[in-house]
């Protein structure tokens, strides 16, 4: 084994092990930690993919500011096990069904993945993922779609004036 | 094109008029001048003439279908402002941020009638959606209101987590965001791998029955409808549900071919879902609100059927359900918002005291129960025709009229009240542009149910 196959592997692993444990962590405080680690690993994934700028990226947005603020968010509303609702048990029991339903047919899909084997989307190059590529496919072909983002920001800043205001 | 860009600029002009204008309705004078000018640039673009030139990369692709759609929903929009401009006024202070959050919604509504590919579907969605979770929370005293808002934003948050998980599948499988045809992006190859394809398309299908509220995914509906202010359910219901069907259609007219027969499997469940949870819980409803939100939901049922038959005759079916249901229901809320008690007993006696209200009012319900020579008799037998053209269940087809059948029972409680019970309403006093604008709807309700090729011949010069 290469030393990118076993970076990826630890690194999936990792990925898969602190993505269950912000599941069943009992504190949330807890949970948010777990999840940081997740973006630390899929972090990886990208710098192995060859793609610097995202890892960045999703590191200082994602593990730095949205995971900071939701921290802050838990301790404020001092959640802890006594205040967590009950769910009725018919309640729990439609959620096992769904998502089993759900986990069938994405397992289904993994036990094709022989087939699946070079039929995915592929990287032809390398360095698709560099901060210049990502650049230039940003305004060049995906232009409008960038643009029209800003709809959706002023928008969603119109509402937070609007929800925040007195 | 000149839709997106003239409602985007819109949202701006209305946002600055809260500065500059004190009068608020003058603000909706303003609104109500700049959907004109909304429908002015979208006629125009329908007939070749671009505000801008715009290389779009292929994002974005105009048809007469999506342009005619914009027509529509900004022509109901405008009949909106018309009639409930003054209640919006009264729902909160910030009068011309609601009208700003309005032109958005209707900027995703123009994207959502001419995406060509998933990320443009994933932000004209989210563009739809976020000005109205902060709408439903708009009347910020209200508990329920700041419920339904919360309710419909987590909800909401879910749904779009299902869509992105279907479109990464999709990339996945595809190497581009649009549905299985076109050129790979540079710098992928480009192979097929279906069973790829199909889980994200079922996640795709998920999240948009979510959006236009079809069973098993309705749950949020009552609530938030419900729950937020009236002149808002009443956008809500029309406008933005018609748009999430035009997506819906034009989404999954590019691809039924992929899954095959079991398609239809799906789409019949869950259209039999829609109809049987809509229509059986609004007969036991006592508030006319709540009876509209369930009503809002079986006749999402009934567009369905432009999915399940997907042929020419689905395409002016739905078209022309958008505009009958649209119209019915922004009458029946024009007049809900006058009325002060929502439940059906509220409406005791209004044809003797408001006989103008109470005979719109009627034409409306008969127009959504599917009565003939009103619009919605016609929709609904153009979705009905469509499944039978395109060679469906008949089954199916003798199902739905049952439900059409069901649903005259609510719709006929609030005649039955208005015009056959003895009872003093209490009615917020309604000037006379507001009667003349109830007749003028009332009336083009019944010419599109006597006439429906008038509005479909649209369609095609």
């Amino acid at each position: 084994m290469s030393t990118t196959e076993i970076l990826f592997y630890f690194l999936s692993a990792l990925a898969v092990f602190s993505a269950i444990m912000v599941l069943v962590s009992k504190s949330p405080v807890h949970s948010v930690l777990w999840l940081i680690v997740v973006f630390f690993t899929i972090s990886g994934h990208y710098v192995l993919l060859n793609a610097q700028f995202l890892a960045i990226v999703n590191l200082i947005v994602y593990a730095g500011a949205i995971m900071v603020l939701f921290l802050f968010v838990i301790m404020l509303m001092n959640l802890n096990t006594q205040t967590e609702p009950q769910k009725h048990i018919w309640m729990k029991l439609a959620g096992v069904i769904s998502g089993g339903c759900f986990l069938m047919v994405l397992i289904s899909l993994v036990r094709q993945a022989g087939d699946m084997q070079g039929k995915t989307a592929l990287m032809k190059t390398g360095n698709i993922g560099l901060i210049g590529n990502l650049g230039k496919a940003l305004f060049q072909d995906y232009v409008v779609p960038f643009e029209i983002t800003s709809v959706l920001f002023l928008s969603a800043m119109v509402g937070a004036v609007v929800i925040g205001k007195k | 094109m000149n839709a997106i860009i003239v409602s985007a600029l819109l949202g701006v002009l209305m946002m600055f008029s809260g500065i500059w204008v004190k009068n608020r309705a003058a603000i909706t004078n303003i609104a109500a001048a700049g959907l004109l000018l909304l429908v002015i640039a979208n006629l125009l673009n329908t007939y070749g003439v671009w505000v801008i030139h715009v290389n779009t990369h292929g994002m974005l692709e105009f048809q007469q279908f999506g342009l005619f759609f914009n027509t529509i929903a900004f022509t109901a929009t405008l009949l909106y402002v018309l009639l409930s401009g003054r209640d919006m006024e009264r729902t909160g202070a910030d009068t011309a941020e609601y009208y700003a959050l309005v032109f958005f919604v209707l900027c995703g509504v123009s994207i959502l009638t001419s995406f060509n590919g998933l990320l443009m579907l994933f932000l004209g969605i989210e563009i739809l959606s976020i000005p109205l979770y902060i709408l439903t929370g708009a009347d910020k005293k209200n508990l329920r209101s700041n419920e339904a808002s919360l309710k419909y934003f987590l909800m909401g948050c879910f749904s779009t987590g299902i869509l992105l998980m279907g479109i990464t599948l999709i990339y996945g499988a595809t190497g581009n965001f649009s549905f299985g045809n076109s050129q790979p992006i540079p710098g992928t190859t480009m192979v097929s791998a279906p069973f790829l394809e199909v889980a994200g398309i079922l996640l795709v299908f998920v999240s948009m029955a979510f959006k236009v509220s079809a069973a098993p995914f309705h749950f949020w509906t009552p609530d938030v409808y419900d729950g937020a202010p009236s002149v808002f359910t009443s956008f809500m219901a029309t406008v933005v549900k018609a748009a999430g069907f035009i997506a819906f259609v034009r989404l999954f007219s590019m691809h039924t071919a992929l899954m095959g027969p079991s398609w239809r499997i799906i789409v019949t469940f869950v259209i039999i879902a829609t109809l049987l949870v809509g229509n059986i819980t609004a007969v036991f409803q006592q508030s006319v609100k709540r009876m509209l939100a369930y009503s809002s939901i079986a006749q999402a049922g009934f567009m369905l059927f432009a999915l399940y038959s997907d042929n020419d005759l689905a395409k002016e079916g739905i078209l022309l359900y958008s505009i009958a249901y649209s119209l019915a229901t922004i009458g029946i809320f024009a007049i809900l918002i006058k009325m002060n008690d929502y439940t059906f007993d509220g409406f005791n006696g209004l044809a003797k005291t408001h006989p103008v209200l109470a005979a719109a009012n009627t034409v409306f319900l008969l127009s959504l129960a599917g009565i003939p020579l009103t619009a919605g008799f016609f929709a609904k037998y153009y979705m009905l025709a469509s499944a039978v053209k395109a060679g469906g269940s008949i089954w199916l087809v003798i199902i739905a009229v049952i439900f059409a059948a069901v649903s005259v029972y609510y719709y006929f409680r609030v005649i039955q009240a208005m015009y056959f019970k003895e009872g003093t309403p209490s009615v917020v006093p309604t000037g006379k542009s507001f009667h003349t604008l109830l007749i003028i709807t009332a009336a083009a309700i019944i010419l599109i149910g006597l006439f429906p090729s008038w509005v479909l011949n649209f369609l095609y010069f």
